[in-house]
């Protein structure tokens, strides 16, 4: 069962959204169209995807495009014009407002691109709020603080101010408040654009490895595909309040969907990516342009899912060609030609 | 590539490509403007380069080229010009008026010529002076524009036969009136007032004698009055009169008389001239042309209900109205009109209410009494030594000796006990402004149409004059303290509410956004994260709420507030400077002990 499913998704802003909505369904028409007639904005289009138990799913778009809008509709801070949205299969639509808030304080953590830590609390205090909005005692609540803080290696930092604290600190200190109260699914709206590259790339990976111990179910936002890349299992690329493509880095670098993301993934390093069967030569059309295979001479070897990193590491200072091998038969044939074109991209079979 | 904008429509301006050259602006004589903007632009151009047109007639060659400015600062300067010539026009029959007989005149003779003299000279600069500043600067003006339309379109360009008539309807508008205002002396106000109740009287002399106009009606009276005078003349012949007679004559005397008098009336109306006329419409005040019949005069009051306390209902009352006859004939301005109906409206609200203002005026006296007896009872040591405790504990040591001096101020010149009532008057109107004001904030700042209605009101309140507030609290409640401190909270609440509702609008979207993500309902989002970010605010809404009712207790003595304010006001009555200014300072440094204490204790907080 997916912990996060959303079906059909629509949003449209606007005194007249329902109107517009309709409009859309009869007439198919499209944004400007939208825009011009009702004054109405397409946030979110017709988006649906679901997100399974431990996955960290990464929507990435240039900002504007409806990604901070999408993921509030998965707590709800914004109500569909149009869909359904489950959590844990259940319909959060449906939901009554005490329900709502219940699931909201037990069931998802949110992190915000501005850290939005109250700033007249304590760290402390910030972290137990959502444990404090359900009528969790003092004690319980401090000890679940000092937890979530160790979990984030802010240990001991519990009875300062937010302002005390430096920027990648404060969103330390989100990301604790999110996990507090132990929550099933994480929303991150764009947790680390705000800040430095170097301490950016130190809370990617620190929210990589105890994403490992955790396995909390993530939706991760980011307008930095690198980003994406790094920290999700799949990608959803968002254009104009519309999901593009969704697929792994790989799906998406090798495979874009349109001209749109094709030019997202232009200028991705393919090193790590691409892996060798999606570039490999037939051994048979190999052999009929370059002769067979001499069983005498000795190869470099490696596997259809080897990336084009370790090719290149295998290619250099060899004269031969690389043979991929599965199982012990040779599946296919990496030449220095067909390396380089790889690694250009565009040549993928 | 990240933070690149793609598909923002918003953000992608559109740039149209007008046409921006000088020839488009222009339109006509491009020949001669355009080198001269050239000049302009390489500040070559001579000082002495007039424009002809400019010079001539400076307010028609903007009004047609769009120059607005120039167009207004050329009116301006004019028509000035004109009106200190209009002054010799004035003065000069006064004086040769004067001159008939110089001996007696000598002063005002000496004073006219004076005055002839520097009026001419002023206009006469001002007229060369100024044109030749408008053909000196219109190309520079008008080259500016020329600038600043080629970045805003809508700037005014080319020449329009549209702006030159409404540019000659402004000039007809402005110049011939006052023009002709300046050649006149002020205007006697009795003499307008007098017109209108000529007019008035007429009108009812005419529906009373029937007549059909003006000449029929002098027609008319003065047939009334020969009858009458025929008859007396009649009766004077006779040697003796009976008594009847004499009566009768007394009679025909007084209506003689009184006919005499609307005669009269009705020939000062005929007399007004057109012009008179025209000088009280147009060249003196605002013309009050409105004249209603006054509102019925009714008076309420409460009596004691008979037919209730009969049935058995003790001390039940009711409400009466006296409508008083109206006087005949009388008509009000708007003015009076609205006033008239304002004060019956009060007066009904005060006797129909009754029972509501006695208790509000009740529960304001008893709490104003408790604190009083709380701050005057208890030991004046123990009073001082509270101040002080509590500026050392927040404000630092410069604080505390100046509250420790201020106090020392009042204990010597005798104001202690006095200076306890203000403060108690400060301290009820001050908890009531808080309980009241801070709910509307909230509500205010929840409440969109709320907001809308109440901000208005608030800034209208905050412009009316402190002793404006006086008035309906002597209007509903009298003279004592309760409508004193009923005036105070009503003065010094506008900024508890607003910094309330500013302090809670202020909280950030995304803060509330995630307080709602973990699960907030509304009213733990006000308790938990509005409210407490608010309070910076709201601290500064109380700190002016306190100085404004400090300074409205001040106020307030007139309608009966007891405290440092009574003797200010009672030095005022007697011009005993010395005393009130010993206590206007007595005043100050309370509302600097306060000020400084409660900044010290907003700063501690916020330094949490
Ligand atoms: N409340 C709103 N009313 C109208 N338009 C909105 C509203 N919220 C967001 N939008 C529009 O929806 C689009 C998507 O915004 P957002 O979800 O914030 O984008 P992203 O998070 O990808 O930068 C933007 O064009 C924005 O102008
Ligand atoms: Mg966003």
């Amino acid at each position: 069962m997916s912990v996060v499913e959303l079906e059909n998704v629509w949003k449209v802003f606007g005194s007249r959204a329902s109107e517009a909505m309709a409009a859309i369904r009869a007439e198919g028409l499209g944004k400007a169209e939208v825009l011009e007639r009702f004054e109405a904005v397409v946030g979110v289009k017709d988006a649906s995807f679901s997100v399974e138990e431990g996955e960290i799913f990464c929507l990435m778009g240039l900002s504007g495009s409806g990604k901070s809008t999408l993921v509030r509709h998965i707590n709800r801070l914004i109500e569909p014009t149009s869909g359904t949205i489950r959590i844990m299969g259940e319909d959060i639509g449906a939901m009554k407002s005490e329900q709502l808030r219940a699931t909201r304080a037990d069931k998802i953590g949110m992190v915000f691109q501005n850290m939005a830590l109250l700033p007249h609390r304590s760290v402390r205090d910030n972290i137990g709020f959502a444990l404090e909005l359900r009528g969790i005692d003092g004690y319980s609540r401090a000890q679940a603080a000092d937890r979530a803080l160790e979990t984030v290696s802010l240990h001991g930092y519990g009875d300062r101010l937010p302002s005390e604290l430096s920027g990648g600190m404060q969103q330390r200190v989100g990301l604790a408040r999110a996990l507090a109260a132990d929550p099933e699914i994480l929303l991150m709206d764009e947790p680390f654009s705000a800040l430095d590259p170097l301490i950016r790339r130190n809370l990617q990976d620190e929210f990589l490895g105890l994403s490992q111990n955790l396995k909390k179910t993530t939706v991760f936002i980011t307008h930095d595909l690198d980003e994406a890349i790094r920290m999700g299992d799949r990608i959803g690329i968002m254009k104009d309040g519309e999901i593009v493509q969704i697929g792994t880095a790989e799906d998406i670098v090798t495979a874009p969907a349109d001209d749109y993301v094709a030019d997202f993934v232009a200028g991705i390093s393919r090193l790590k990516l691409v892996s060798a069967s999606k570039i490999m030569v037939n051994p048979d059309a190999h052999a009929a342009a370059h002769g067979p295979i001499d069983p005498a001479k000795s190869y470099p070897v490696a596997s259809p899912e080897d990336d084009l990193d370790s090719l290149v590491g295998l290619s250099t200072g060899a004269d031969l060609p690389v043979l991929i091998k599965h199982d012990d038969s040779i599946v296919g044939i990496v030449t220095k030609d067909t390396l380089l074109k790889g690694l250009q991209g565009g040549a993928e079979a | 590539m990240s933070g690149a904008v793609i598909g923002g429509g918003a953000e992608q301006r559109e740039i149209d490509d007008r046409d921006v050259s000088v020839g488009t602006f222009l339109q006509e004589k491009v020949p001669y403007y355009a080198p001269v903007f050239e000049k302009v632009q390489r500040a070559t151009l001579p000082r002495w380069h007039l424009n002809i047109w400019a010079l001539l007639v400076p307010w028609l060659w903007s009004a047609y080229r769009g120059v607005w400015v120039l167009f207004w600062i050329a009116l301006a300067i004019d028509v000035t010009a004109i009106v200190c010539l209009m002054q010799v026009v004035k003065f000069s029959p006064l004086l040769a008026e004067a001159q008939l007989n110089p001996e007696a005149n000598a002063t005002l003779i000496a004073r006219y010529s004076h005055w002839i003299n520097i009026y001419s000279w002023i206009g006469v600069l001002l007229l060369i002076g100024g044109r030749l500043w408008m053909a000196s600067s219109a190309n520079r003006l008008y080259y500016a524009q020329y600038a600043r339309w080629r970045i805003n379109s809508a700037v005014p360009s080319g020449v329009s036969m549209q702006r030159l008539v409404l540019g000659v309807m402004v000039i007809l508008i402005v110049a011939p009136l006052t023009t002709y205002r300046a050649t006149q002396l002020r205007l006697d106000e009795r003499a307008c007032f007098n017109h209108i109740r000529a007019a008035e009287g007429v009108e009812a002399l005419l529906a009373r004698y029937d007549a059909s106009d003006v000449t029929d009606l002098m027609s008319i009276l003065s047939g009334e009055i020969t009858q009458r005078e025929t008859r007396m003349e009649a009766l004077n012949a006779i040697e003796t009169l009976s008594d009847e007679q004499k009566s009768e004559r007394a009679a025909l005397r007084k209506e003689a008389r009184d006919l005499g008098r609307d005669l009269e009336l009705t020939e000062d109306f005929t007399n007004i001239t057109a012009r008179d006329k025209f000088d009280c419409y147009f060249i003196d005040d605002f013309p009050t042309l409105a004249r209603l019949e006054p509102p019925e005069d009714i008076t309420y009051r409460r009596v004691p209900d008979e037919e209730a306390i009969a049935a058995g209902r003790e001390g039940a009352t009711k409400v009466i109205e006296q409508i008083k006859d109206p006087v005949e004939g009388r008509k009000v301005t708007i003015f009076t009109y609205s006033a008239e109906s304002i004060d019956i409206s009060i007066n009904y609200l005060r006797a129909q209410f009754a029972g509501g203002f006695d208790a509000m005026t009740n529960v304001l006296r008893q709490s104003l009494i408790r604190v009083e007896v709380a701050f005057m009872q208890t030991p004046w040591l123990v009073v001082a030594f509270l101040f002080i405790a509590l500026s050392w504990a927040f404000a630092g040591l410069g604080t505390t000796i100046f509250v420790a001096s201020s106090l020392g101020f009042l204990a010597l010149f005798e104001l202690w006990q006095i200076a306890m009532q203000t403060m108690a008057l400060v301290v009820v109107s001050t908890a009531v402004c808080v309980l009241v004001g801070l709910p509307i904030g909230i509500w205010m700042a929840k409440n969109k149409w709320f907001r809308w209605i109440t901000e208005p009101i608030l800034d209208v309140m905050q412009t009316i004059p402190s002793l404006s507030y006086l008035v309906p609290a002597v209007a509903f409640f009298g003279i004592s303290q309760p409508p004193a401190v009923l005036a105070t909270v009503i003065f010094a609440m506008p900024p508890m509410i607003k910094l309330t509702a500013l302090g809670i609008l202020q909280v950030p979207e995304s803060t509330k956004e995630a307080a709602l993500a973990f699960g907030a309902s509304e009213k733990q989002l006000l308790r938990k994260v509005e409210l407490p970010m608010a309070i910076p605010s709201i601290m500064a809404g109380l700190n002016q709420t306190i100085m404004l009712a400090l300074s409205m207790a001040t106020i307030s003595a007139f309608i009966g507030a007891e405290g440092l304010g009574a003797i200010v006001t009672s030095a005022l009555g007697d011009a005993q400077a010395g005393k009130g200014l010993l206590a206007g300072i007595a005043i100050a440094l309370v509302a600097m002990m306060i000020d400084r204490i409660l900044k010290g204790i907003r700063n501690s907080f916020s330094r949490i």
